[in-house]
């Protein structure tokens, strides 16, 4: 809300500054394509070509130091880099926070940040991520472990550099009250906790991100996937299962405990009504550490019972990252994404470790003695065998998924958690609620461009009840079929009938699918054309006589050129123009005027792939 | 406060209820015999008899616009100028008649086969019930044709009741609404007219004064004001011609072309390549069509002002120079001067982020299409159907359900403070009391503290692992910790409760204040005559109070709907409401529709769209609110009783 109100103000002046005439233009495309090959290094190791002075914005996480360190490695770089200066202003942001500011308005957020994997997507979505360069993510695929390198890529593309490979949780607890046999059984644990009076904190009622440990545990699974553009295509989720139950029944032992608290703070030990457990990550190890002294112990999660078989508890692994905002300077870009390499490697990620505990994501780094041998890292490590690695989520699933919980405290039947656990499953397919128009929008689906498993619905528009494709490249041998609302419950095949067999293409080259729908026999007609009333071109102008009131028709070719059907007698001083879909919201002639015939003759009229307009003699 | 000295000693205010001689408005009511049913029938019949003898009568009897108001429902109000009766009845017509063309007729046949209908499986929650869904739309259908019957009859009815008021010679009826639209109209023609005439009647400068601005001025030598006109022009000008116009033809659909990503090979880096930004688009767009109502409104004083030069010349009158119009400024024009200021900060401050608010609410701007990464266009009411429609999403649920709570927590949380906050004034005011200074004092010590931190405070004090807890457990009254954020009622009564505490202080020094000024006189003559403490209270202290405070309370009303700090400081944390879950953003027990919005565009899928739907509906039940509690107001009504 603060940041809107900013955002008018800013309005206001930009107001005022229009008037006083020093108003600013649409874009500011600063394209600084820097093609001179004299001053472009080879390597990217080389950075002498990015000397300069750089002013940019860095947040980091607010934990006590981690700025001050950031600066020190900024400083660093710099001096292993001679020429490039940084002034850089780091400040203190948290990780959740960072990524809803940058959202909020990605001009004014900082050049390079510091989130957690959860915000990944919705980061990628918001174009708040400059993707990485090839080369680099060759390096931080040889240098990090899998998880993080995995972490760190939606859709098979590099957003950002791996800082930590910690962003995982485990179990905090009290020495002194918890028997070190009883650390593998969840039902002793929450006994114990109950007889001494103390709470047991995971955050269950608040968060997806913890409770999804015991659906892992059951062997469910939530897996999104996503396509490069940080959208959302689908998902294969079976919480909604008799696992699923289980898995709720387990949650319930604990949600329905006296000791039960719904936090991950590591301060719970030393609360007023103290924790002996608390679940959470390395970030809490310095609060647990200051609260319990000597008492401080760390494991992997527990196990629990149901209907006599055991399931150890899963959790997710994740990974703290760092990004850099898109730039619209090449060098700055650059330079950027260097320090962002240079910030994510062994020395810094040790430098880290030693500040404030962060476990490294770096291989080397991971072998250092003193990182074996951490209680936090080595708790985290047993966790590991269960742990699930983060994939890439939809943002709203962390809302949705935290609330079976809540129903799963009140629910005293199998059936309330299945009713429970079916509103889960109804409100994630909401998030792919199709619209109206979605749902009776006809596509065109088929073995296409390489698409041979079928995935990739062609959309088609509608022009007088009749549904035009774009233009397809085909090859002979292609098949597809026409469906609608992107499902295969209404779909029409070759010989017109509902479900009927494939349309397969005789020969190569671009062609247009057309498609009549009749829906009171739920038949069809689809027909492959060379041209289209959409998407194709036509020629228009004073020819034969004519006085720009005929289209005649052009054909594509197998290059993406169009061509008139026949040749025409045309006259010196004939004007024409091509253009699209008998409309003149795309046409082309000589540039933007009409094409003039300067010598009489009887020619094909062609419009090349670059939109140039060609006359090709009898 | 004489008046209301002379109303109490008349016995107006004070006199308790049990003084029948006060009753003087009663009227007496006639009192209803028990009619036999054969009496019933028959006068029934009698009712439905006139009523089609009227339909017959009204249409022969009727001028031409009640035979039009047959067709055209509140035709005849609409030619008297009754706008807002007009308005109502056009409307109704106009949405009945697309609504049963559309869907109802269907439906109301659909109930001949009743057996089939309510085989339909899909249901609505409503208050926690499941409903027949068309079953429901049937039935509503049938129950429009009655209204719509109901409201034709009151259209031609009121046509002719008007005719009859026309042949007796008695004034029509008109609300303020009415006359406000009337003269606005009349406005209008009057400026459109001058525009003519102006142009007409004017003086070669005048005339010209219509294309170069201030030109009238710069002839008469107020060199000053035509060179702020010129200026203006000219400025106007440029920026429409190199920016404005840009901005405004993208209105339409607000942005073609989106960003990208080229990758540079020699940097191995990709750099960013913008696009068109919808964000930028519809913000500059609306700014420059504003800045367009600008300039006509400029346009319109140049060829005015050239008038009045005119007029002054004709008159043989000095034309005023730019000294006498600084004059002005601060002598006969100062109201101007001082109103400059603020309004144009309402404008840029309030005006336009609402106009910009409520066009968000027809786009489809949010996380995924924020302009910067996507360009978000115009969705029409997509969005408001998304909020309502129950069939694919909890979202109208949540809404209705957050709603109740919201007015439920507004008049808990206003009521209580004002009673008990002038309970609390009473009591230190009471004679006899001690140490008034100091209770006062001791009260007001939580406005010392900054309001947000004794709320977080509170919220972690009643937080499961917190300080009360702990108490509770060490006296003996639990044995385990009880979570009451997690708890519907006690989370809401807990937010009420620490509303009172950090809100009463306020309330009892505003009463202070008012009980001392009411004057000990009514009082005493009210326990001459045998008032007992409540009956004063009822009679002179609540009257008064309610007299002076009434804005003061709707004000607060409507504050604590959106009383955004209470809630999320002390709540925001607490768990959702499984009933609730919506995605995106889903709502706790003591979430109002302020603290769901806050929830649904900060969270995970940054749905301002969603957020701007619920923003409108907010100010809609607020200003109904405000418009009907204003209406009522004492303060408002009874403006000079206690003058």
């Amino acid at each position: 809300m603060k940041k809107r109100i900013t955002k008018f103000i800013a309005l206001a002046m930009a107001l005022v500054m229009v008037l006083a005439l020093a108003g600013c233009g649409k874009g500011n495309n600063n394209k600084n394509n820097n093609n001179n090959p004299t001053s472009s290094p080879d390597t990217p190791s080389d950075l002498s070509a990015l000397a300069g002075t750089y002013d940019i914005t860095v947040w980091v996480s607010e934990s006590a130091g981690v700025a001050d360190l950031t600066k020190t490695q900024i400083a660093d770089f710099c001096k292993d880099n001679p020429g490039i200066v940084i002034n850089a202003k780091v400040e203190g942001v948290t990780e959740a926070e960072s990524a809803s500011q940058m959202i909020a308005s990605v001009e004014d957020g900082a050049d390079l940040y510091c989130f957690a994997q959860d915000q990944l997507v919705r980061l990628v979505q918001a174009d708040a991520l400059a993707k990485l360069g090839t080369a680099t993510q060759q390096k931080i695929t040889e240098l990090n472990d899998k998880t993080s390198v995995q972490a760190a890529t939606v859709g098979g593309v590099m957003y950002c550099y791996p800082m930590t490979s910690d962003n995982g949780y485990f179990m905090f607890y009290d020495k002194s009250v918890i028997p070190e046999n009883h650390l593998d059984s969840l039902e002793d644990l929450i006994a114990d906790c109950e007889k001494a009076g103390k709470m047991f904190s995971m955050e269950l009622t608040t968060s997806a991100w913890y409770n999804a440990a015991f659906f892992f545990a059951t062997g469910c699974k939530s897996e999104w996937t996503i396509d490069s553009e940080g959208k959302i295509t689908g998902v294969d989720d079976n919480f909604n299962s008799d696992n699923g139950v289980i898995a709720l029944k387990g949650m319930q032992k604990l949600l329905k405990s006296k000791a039960f608290n719904s936090s991950s703070a590591g301060s719970d030990f030393s609360a007023a009504v103290p924790s002996a457990i608390v679940v959470s990550g390395t970030w809490s190890t310095a609060a647990v550490k200051e609260a319990l002294g000597d008492n401080y112990a760390a494991t992997d999660l527990p196990s629990f019972t149901v209907d006599g078989k055991t399931y150890h508890l899963g959790s997710y692994s994740g990974c703290k990252l760092i990004g850099v905002k898109p730039q619209n300077d090449t060098k700055k870009s650059a330079v950027l994404q260097q320090l962002a390499l240079y910030l994510s490697n062994e020395k810094c990620q040790l430098e880290r470790f030693k500040l404030v505990g962060w476990g490294p994501s770096n291989l080397n780094a991971q072998k250092n003695a003193d990182v074996q041998a951490d209680v936090a890292l080595a708790a985290l490590a047993k966790q590991a065998e269960y742990a699930v690695p983060q994939p890439q989520i939809h943002g709203s699933w962390w809302d949705i998924a935290k609330v079976y919980a809540v129903s799963a405290k009140d629910a005293n039947t199998d059936e309330e958690l299945k009713k429970a656990l079916e509103t889960y499953e109804a409100t994630i397919k909401g998030l792919f609620e199709m619209s109206v128009n979605e749902k009776e929008a006809w596509t065109v689906i088929g073995s296409m461009n390489g698409d041979t498993n079928w995935t990739t619905d062609i959309p088609m528009v509608c022009k007088n009840d009749v549904w035009y494709s774009e233009a397809i490249k085909f090859v002979a041998g292609d098949a597809f079929k026409v469906r609608q609302g992107k499902s295969w419950d209404v779909n029409i095949g070759s010989d017109g009938k509902a479900g009927g067999p494939n349309f397969d293409v005789t020969e190569d080259g671009y062609g247009f699918v057309v498609f009549t729908y009749d829906k009171a026999t739920n038949t069809g007609v689809i027909k492959l054309e060379k041209s289209s009333d959409v998407y194709g071109f036509s020629v228009i102008g004073t020819i034969n006589g004519d006085t720009w009131s005929k289209d005649l028709t052009m054909e594509i070719q197998p290059d993406g050129s169009w061509l008139t059907k026949e040749a025409y007698e045309l006259k010196a001083g004939d004007e024409f123009k091509a253009r699209q879909g008998l409309g003149w919201d795309v046409s082309y002639g000589n540039g933007g005027d009409n094409y003039k015939v300067e010598t009489a003759g009887t020619y094909y009229i062609k419009l090349t792939t670059d939109n140039k307009i060609e006359l090709i003699a009898k | 406060m004489r008046f209301f000295i002379e109303k109490a000693r008349k016995g107006d205010i004070m006199k308790p209820k049990t003084n029948k001689t006060t009753g003087t408005k009663k009227k007496s009511v006639p009192v209803r015999k028990r009619k036999s049913f054969a009496e019933g029938v028959k006068g029934f019949f009698k009712a439905v008899g006139n009523e089609i003898k009227s339909f017959f009568t009204i249409f022969v009897d009727g001028s031409w616009r009640t035979k039009l108001s047959y067709v055209i429902f509140g035709f005849g109000n609409l030619v008297l100028g009754q706008i807002a009766r007009a308005l109502f009845f056009l409307a109704f017509e106009a949405l009945f008649f697309f609504y049963t063309i559309k869907s109802g007729w269907a439906r109301i046949l659909k109930l001949g086969n009743l057996k089939e209908l309510t085989e339909q499986v899909e249901f609505v929650r409503l208050f926690n019930k499941d409903i027949h869904v068309e079953l429901l739309l049937s039935i509503f259908s049938v129950l429009l044709v009655v209204v719509c019957i109901v409201v034709w009859r009151n259209s031609f009815h009121g046509s002719y009741r008007n005719d009859k008021l026309l042949k007796e010679g008695r004034k029509i009826p008109r609300s303020a609404f009415d006359k406000g639209v009337i003269n606005f109209i009349k406005a209008v023609g009057n400026e459109i007219k001058s525009f003519f005439v102006i142009f007409v009647k004017g003086s070669w400068r005048t005339k010209l004064s219509y294309v170069i601005f201030g030109f009238g001025n710069l002839v008469c030598g107020q060199i000053a004001r035509a060179a702020l006109f010129l200026a203006f022009e000219a400025s106007f000008i440029y920026y429409i011609i190199n920016f404005g116009l840009a901005w405004i033809l993208k209105l339409d659909n607000l942005g073609d072309i989106g960003s990208h990503e080229e990758y540079d090979p020699i940097f191995d880096t990709y750099v960013r390549v913008n696009g068109d930004n919808s964000f930028k688009i519809l913000l500059y767009g609306v700014l420059s069509v504003l800045l367009c109502i600008v300039c006509i409104v400029v346009w319109r004083m140049s060829f005015h002002g050239s008038y009045e030069n005119d007029k002054l010349l004709e008159e043989g009158k000095k034309i005023p120079k730019f000294k006498d119009d600084l004059h002005d400024i601060v002598d006969s024009k100062f109201h101007r001067t001082l109103l400059t200021v603020p309004a144009i900060g309402i404008t840029m401050f309030t005006v336009f982020p609402i106009i910009f608010m409520i066009l968000v609410a027809f786009t489809n701007y949010d996380g995924a299409h924020d302009g910067y990464s996507g360009l978000f266009t115009w969705t029409g009411w997509a969005n408001f159907m998304e909020l309502f429609n129950t069939k694919t999403s909890n979202l109208g649920y949540a809404f209705v359900h957050i709603l109740l709570w919201t007015l439920v927590w507004a008049v808990l949380a206003t009521f209580s403070n004002y009673f008990l906050g002038m309970l609390l004034a009473l009591l230190i005011n009471k004679k006899g009391i001690k140490l008034k200074k100091m209770w006062r004092s001791l009260f007001v010590m939580t406005i010392a503290v900054p309001q947000f931190i004794s709320l977080l405070y509170m919220s972690k004090l009643f937080a499961k692992n917190g300080l009360i807890n702990m108490l509770l457990i060490k006296w003996g009254f639990l044995e385990f910790p009880f979570d009451f954020w997690a708890n519907t009622t006690a989370s809401r009564i807990l937010v009420v409760v620490i509303n009172i505490w950090v809100g009463v202080p306020y309330l009892m020094l505003i009463a202070t204040g008012i009980l001392m000024n009411i004057p000990e006189d009514l009082y005493e003559s009210a326990r001459i005559d045998g008032a007992n403490p409540f009956q004063q209270y009822m009679k002179i202290t609540l009257p008064y109070m309610l007299f002076i405070t009434g804005p003061y309370l709707l004000t607060s009303f409507i504050g604590n709907i959106n009383n955004f700090n209470v809630i999320y400081l002390l709540a925001g944390g607490a768990e959702a409401n499984s009933n609730l879950l919506t995605s995106g953003g889903s709502a706790s027990d003591v979430d109002l529709l302020i603290t769901w919005l806050f929830k649904i565009s900060m969270g995970t899928e940054s749905n301002y769209k969603l957020a701007s739907v619920i923003g409108i509906l907010i100010f809609m039940v607020v200003s109904v609110i405000s418009v009907i509690g204003f209406n009522l107001m004492p303060s408002n009504k009874n403006e000079e009783d206690y003058q």
